[in-house]
């Protein structure tokens, strides 16, 4: 109505200004982006398709056609969707218990999820080793308690790599859930049980469709990340669970084979983008 | 009125809020078909109470019954209650078809009862050619119509509506209340409307509960809730009145003699000699000049406000007192700034009320 009502001749201009401004806006990032990641990327991935003779497709058939290397880029897709999830779990119901929070309690649980984020990755992936080694504060609380006799192998399994990831990453799945949760207008709620909805209907046909664009953000920023993590593996599980991270560093600083490594990273580039692609497409609206 | 059997009944209902009490013991009988409004200011609980009704709020004390059914206890989304929110709570996901369609959907209907009931909700809020549309692409008007076609659709025993006309503008507000009603008449729908806007009870509504401080001061049709307000609080929130403050000095038979700073006059009310009260009368009911029968009072015109069909006339009576004269372009010559007139109006629509309920 109000566009309807503006003078024509005015409204064209005034438009197109805007668009300048916004290039304008946009251009030092697109330098940036471009110059420091687009071609630094179409450099990997020519590094990966020319040898000393030429063309070739052999770094790509050794990763995906060698039962061992295949094997890797399963277990990088096995952490980044077993920490996805585990942390989607444990996230959602946060995101709503911190939106409900009022007062001092909301801004100390804030503080509890911004305050790691402050830690390196390192810091925190080596606090999990010490907490879960054989002498470490778990077994050695276990073992007080009487509940075990002897120390449980925690320390170098998948289990201990999940939980380290888990906790690492928490923090960026809970706060874009959270940010969509805290301006979920509870009256939304309120309509669709007038209208019949039992609690477990509303939550499936309104709270999760409308919360919906903050899981999406949480699992591609979570997802992403623990997929091409490489010190969470390292220091948490080892040798025994090879990822693309760990081979692309193997591939550059030991076995001298970029073009190698340069694959796995357009490989693990490639699932990410695939991952974030295929969520955002679900959280679109309807037509 | 017909001798309908009570189709909602509200009885002894209380809610406190920490130390507040915002609903205080309240009753109240709503037949089928009835379109009630609960007429108050911000905090006087009606939105409490219409939650209650819905099943979104728990009161401490008293019951609930819909329909023939104690529905206290009973869940908002068995209660069979249809709800129209101030913000309209339009559910953003799904398009105009889509929302109208949720309440038959979670109760189970059959698909071709949902497209039929769909149908029907959106001619009869005149929207038929928005059932595809994306909620963020209606006007506030239309989102109004959606959310009253998706409250309609599912048939409810009562339809609520919180506020639901207060985000429109003003013409567009006035145009929905007169179809609205028109609406739910042909539907014969129960209605409770909750407002604080008092044409909007005044026109919707067949009878209107005021409600203040948790209570309800007066359920009664707008007519007799115009012309016989039952307190000083109700008189305040409905119109306009002329209120000067005095103290009895003589009673009987329903009426009063309350001596005033600007002058004796007599008033329909029951208090003993010496008791203090307020002297009410609303503004079309003062004449000027003499008429038998009458309380008079004189005094210096201080504003006139000409607003079409109607003057109103402001008159400082002296001692802070004042009078309001609302005259029509029937009564002959409208005073202006300064002159002295004197007002008269009959005793028998003048009232007296207990000082200390001034709200």
């Amino acid at each position: 109505m109000t566009e309807a009502a503006l003078p024509a001749p005015l409204a064209a201009p005034s438009v197109d200004r805007e668009r300048l401004a916004a290039i304008g806006f946009v251009l030092p990032s697109f330098v940036i982006i471009a110059g420091v990641f687009a071609l630094p990327l179409v450099l990997l991935l020519g590094v990966s398709i020319v040898d000393a003779n030429g063309l070739t497709l052999a770094n790509y058939k050794r990763l995906l056609g060698t039962p061992y290397y295949l094997g890797v880029v399963w277990n990088s897709l096995r952490l980044g969707l077993l920490t996805t999830l585990i942390a989607f779990l444990i996230s959602y119901p946060a995101a709503f218990a911190l939106a409900r929070a009022r007062g001092p309690l909301r801004s100390v649980l804030l503080a509890t999820l911004f305050l790691p984020l402050a830690a390196s990755v390192i810091v925190k992936a080596f606090a999990w080793t010490i907490l879960l080694r054989s002498d470490g504060i778990v077994n050695e609380t276990l073992m007080a308690l009487g509940i075990i006799e002897d120390p449980i192998r925690m320390i170098f399994t998948e289990t201990a790599l999940i939980v380290g990831a888990v906790n690492i990453f928490l923090p960026f799945m809970i706060l874009p859930i959270y940010a969509i949760v805290a301006q979920l207008d509870s009256r939304y709620a309120e309509a669709a049980a007038t209208l019949g909805a039992s609690p477990l209907v509303t939550f499936v046909r309104v709270i999760l469709p409308l919360t919906l664009p903050g899981i999406v953000a949480g699992v591609a920023l979570v997802f992403s990340l623990s997929v091409s993590a490489y010190v969470v593996p390292t220091l948490l599980i080892g040798e025994k669970y090879p990822t693309l991270a760990t081979a692309i560093a193997k591939a550059y600083l030991l076995a001298r084979e970029p073009g190698f490594g340069a694959a796995a990273g357009v490989v693990l580039l490639a699932i990410a983008i695939a991952v974030v692609t295929l969520s955002a497409r679900l959280s679109r609206e309807p037509k | 009125m017909s001798e309908a059997a009570p189709h909602l009944v509200v009885r002894g209902v209380s809610k406190k809020y920490g130390p507040t009490t915002v609903l205080d013991h309240i009753d109240l009988t709503i037949r089928r078909g009835e379109l009630v409004t609960l007429l108050g200011p911000s905090g006087c609980g009606k939105t409490t109470l219409l939650r209650a009704i819905a099943g979104l709020a728990q009161p401490d004390t008293g019951k609930v019954e819909l329909a023939g059914r104690d529905v206290t206890h009973v869940p908002p989304h068995k209660r069979n209650v249809g709800v129209v929110f101030q913000s309209y709570a339009l559910f953003p996901h799904l398009t105009v078809a889509g929302n109208i369609a949720f309440g038959l959907k979670v109760r189970g209907a059959a698909r071709r009862e949902i497209d039929a009931a769909v149908e029907r909700a959106l001619s009869l809020v005149k929207l038929g050619h928005l059932a595809g549309r994306r909620i963020s692409a209606l006007s506030g008007g239309q989102q109004q119509r959606v959310a009253l076609a998706r409250a309609i659709a599912v048939e409810p025993d009562v339809l609520l509506f919180d506020e639901a006309l207060s985000a429109l503008d003003r013409k567009l507000r006035e145009e929905m209340q007169v179809e609205l009603r028109r609406l739910l008449q042909d539907v014969k729908a129960t209605a409770i409307f909750v407002t604080h806007d008092q044409d909007e009870a005044l026109t919707m509504s067949d009878r209107v509960a005021v409600m203040n401080k948790g209570r309800i001061e007066q359920l009664a049709e707008p007519r007799e809730l115009y012309l016989r307000p039952a307190s000083l609080f109700a008189l305040n929130f409905v119109g306009l009145s002329t209120r000067i403050a005095g103290t009895v000095l003589a009673a009987g038979n329903g009426k009063v003699e309350v001596e005033t700073k600007v002058g004796r006059f007599s008033a329909l009310g029951n208090f003993q000699a010496g008791s203090p009260v307020i002297v009410a009368a609303r503004p079309e009911q003062l004449r000027i000049g003499e008429q038998s029968e009458a309380n008079t009072a004189a005094g210096r015109v201080r504003s006139v406000v000409f607003q079409g069909s109607r003057t109103l006339v402001d008159v400082d009576a002296g001692a802070g007192e004042s009078l309001l004269a609302e005259l029509s372009g029937r009564d002959g010559k409208i005073p202006i700034v300064h002159d002295e007139i004197r007002l008269s109006w009959p005793v028998t629509e003048t009232f007296a009320f207990p000082m200390e309920a001034q709200a």
